[in-house]
């Protein structure tokens, strides 16, 4: 492997976000194209982020730094990925549901998917089911979020569902759930796709339903 | 950090201190200029329109909120008005009341938790009504527990109306003070005609309230547009309310442990000053629910010696500034009752007790929050017993230095059958009821069980009791109906949804 994709690796793993967009810039001048610096600098740096946090050796800003030193990257080359047709991690719209105003969470698991290599749309939160299918429409992601903290609040993504399907574009998104009262059988129960006990099983799972 | 005696010949209270009166204003006018500089985002137009008519700069409006910023005055204005002391009754008033100022201490439950742990089974699932009137039950049959939360959010009754029912099975099962929630305006509005019924009309209300509300904004520096409608519904029917944010320190608040402070009480004076605008004179209580966020695995940590810390502090300057408080102790991360429950919630009762913290939630809670234990409550009850003791102190006095009782035994005697003994052990010596001191032969005689084991069969000897129930049939009848009445509005709102599948 090139000097400058281990140095992009560790760029990513210190969450050195400073220096990423000149050490990308640098790779790309050396001649590397965007497929290799994502496959062989930037997943492997995030990679282990993964298995350092799950064995409790690095913490949430820490992974959030890295996360965000990777993003920087992508900023870079997500336009020559897709103009290359190189496969891409891909888009997940996300969202806390309506009448809630807890999004933590759903920061949270933004951030993890942005780490690992995900296009985020993020529409806040107070989300109507309206603007999340309107949002499916207009950006076509592959993965659809939604977080609620309230049991009053959670029922809104069964109508958020609904309204999907309503709208013909059920199928063409796999619909993620989460939040402190959700469950694995509330989750099958309205018909979700997945449910993800914290932010970083949501970014794994969202790497499985795009893979 | 210093633990002193203060006040010793009126109170004899161990206090603790983790503040300066300097820390203390140095917190509190910061806070001022986050809520005059930076600014609080209120999701409500009555609201932010009450507070741009007295002073406030509202700009930034967007659809449903404003960003809202108070200058100074306002809150000096609001504080000249506000009850330094609040009264909650029970609904047995003669004999459950809770006076919540300056050191008095009283200790209570937490409130809808999803899930909870059936003292049967083991089994953690999703809370009932049944539930719910069981852990009023033991609220009830418990001495050091003084008001009561529900413990379970009631999920086998309509989701929109749950708290309708919840209250129904809280007051099925105690006659003590009760804090509740509710949904929205609808949901108090409701819970207040079923106050009124079980006091007799509004007039004893007005008397006599038998529940607060406790109402949570949204950190950092967000109030929802339900948490207004509620605010101003208690200013204009004299509820009192707790008005506690939950800020996590690193994700929903700053880091650093002043910070979190800050912004809490950013949080909570909103709520001071927007009450006292509605009606002056509104009874409030503010909070004292903070902790840091566990940077592993990102979660609210309700075990941590932050949150200990940080109600602390809040405690002092609340104090200082007059305003009954809200805090937070008897809970833990431990998903069952067990070893890291027990020490979590002795560490969290002792430093809000000796602190003086005047209403101290979260008694039962486990996992976060998310699931209530009977066992932890049980088990909470004792330990808030023990600090009890340490609170009482030791007096120094004639009688209790005792010289002439040590003269009358002199060298080698002993005490045991003194009279001086006789009269005074049960008041100084604590005795425990489920921690057990027996000897090794004592203890394996008595079946050799653990604590746990003993909490439980506490809690199932309380549960399994029969006893007369508190409200008559007719006022059991008037209540429910309130609550089906409720469900019948909101039928079509409601999802096909099985919530114990």
């Amino acid at each position: 492997m090139s000097e400058i994709l281990s140095t992009i690796s560790t760029l990513v793993i210190e969450g050195n976000f400073g220096e990423m967009v000149d050490k990308t810039n640098a790779a790309l001048e050396e001649g590397l194209g965007a497929e290799e610096i994502l496959n062989n600098g930037l997943m492997p740096g995030m990679d282990h982020v993964g298995v350092e946090f799950k064995a409790g050796n690095m913490f949430v800003p820490e992974v959030l730094r890295s996360a965000k030193a990777m993003q920087e990257a992508m900023e870079i080359i997500r336009p020559m990925l897709i103009e290359s047709d190189a496969p891409t991690a891909g888009k997940v719209v996300l969202g806390t549901v309506k009448g809630d105003l807890h999004d933590i969470g759903k920061n949270l698991v933004g951030m993890m998917c942005e780490g690992a290599g995900f296009e985020i749309i993020d529409l806040g939160k107070d989300v109507e089911p309206e603007a999340f299918v309107n949002a499916v429409k207009e950006h076509k992601p592959n993965i659809l979020g939604m977080s609620a903290l309230l049991t009053t609040t959670m029922r809104t993504m069964e109508r958020t569902i609904k309204a999907l399907e309503e709208a013909g574009v059920r199928d063409t998104v796999k619909v993620m759930i989460g939040g402190a009262p959700v469950t694995q059988d509330f989750a099958s129960q309205i018909g979700a796709d997945g449910y993800a006990a914290n932010a970083a099983s949501a970014s794994e799972m969202a790497k499985r339903f795009a893979g | 950090m210093q633990v002193k005696k203060t006040n010793y010949l009126v109170n004899r209270t161990p206090t603790f201190e983790v503040l300066t009166q300097e820390e203390i204003e140095a917190i509190y006018y910061a806070a001022l200029t986050v809520l005059s500089e930076t600014g609080v985002r209120v999701y409500n137009k009555e609201g932010y329109e009450l507070l741009g008519a007295h002073g406030a700069t509202v700009e930034d409006r967007e659809e449903n909120s404003a960003l809202v910023k108070l200058p100074p005055e306002m809150v000096d204005i609001a504080l000249s008005t506000l009850p330094r002391k609040v009264v909650i009754y029970g609904a047995d008033h003669e004999k459950y009341k809770m006076e919540l100022f300056k050191n008095q201490i009283y200790f209570g439950a937490g409130s809808d938790t999803p899930f909870t742990i059936d003292p049967y089974t083991a089994e953690r699932r999703r809370a009932t009504y049944k539930d719910v009137k069981n852990f009023a039950r033991l609220a009830q049959a418990l001495p050091n527990l003084d008001f009561h939360m529900s413990l379970g959010i009631v999920q086998d009754t309509a989701v929109g109306t749950y708290d309708r029912w919840q209250y129904l099975a809280m007051l099925e099962g105690t006659s003590k003070p009760i804090n509740i929630t509710a949904v929205d305006k609808d949901g108090l509005k409701d819970q207040l005609e079923m106050a009124y019924i079980r006091v007799g009309g509004e007039k004893e209300w007005l008397k006599t309230p038998i529940f607060s509300l406790y109402i949570e904004p949204v950190s950092p520096l967000s109030h929802s547009v339900e948490v207004i409608d509620k605010l101003l519904f208690c200013a204009d029917h004299r509820i009192p309310f707790v008005y506690t944010p939950c800020p996590l320190a690193g994700a929903t608040a700053p880091a650093t442990l002043a910070g979190t402070a800050v912004q809490a009480l950013t949080e909570s004076l909103l709520g001071i000053v927007l009450s006292q605008l509605r009606r002056p004179g509104t009874p409030l209580i503010i909070g004292g629910l903070m902790s840091a966020m566990d940077m592993r695995t990102a979660v609210y940590s309700y075990g941590s010696p932050e949150m200990a810390l940080l109600s602390a502090a809040y405690t002092q300057i609340t104090k200082w500034l007059g305003v009954p408080e809200y805090e937070t102790a008897g809970c833990s991360d431990a998903k069952m009752y067990d070893e890291q429950a027990a020490m979590e919630a002795t560490m969290n009762i002792a430093a809000a007790a000796l602190v003086g913290g005047n209403m101290i939630h979260d008694v039962g809670y486990l996992e976060q929050g998310l699931t209530s234990s009977a066992e932890m409550m049980v088990a909470a009850d004792e330990i808030i017993d023990m600090v009890k003791r340490i609170l009482r102190g030791i007096p120094v006095d004639d009688d209790s230095k005792a010289l002439n009782v040590i003269n009358d035994i002199g060298p080698g005697g002993h005490y045991l059958a003194h009279d001086h003994t006789f009269d005074r052990f049960k008041d100084v010596i604590w005795q425990p009821k489920l921690l057990d001191r027996q000897n090794y032969e004592g203890w394996q005689a008595t079946g050799s069980k653990t604590h746990r084991q003993r909490v439980n069969e506490r809690v199932r000897e309380i549960l399994d009791r029969e006893e007369e129930p508190l409200l008559d049939e007719k006022m059991f009848k008037e209540l429910k109906r309130i609550c089906e009445l409720a469900d019948e509005k909101y039928k079509d709102q409601e999802l096909d949804l099985d919530m114990f599948g």
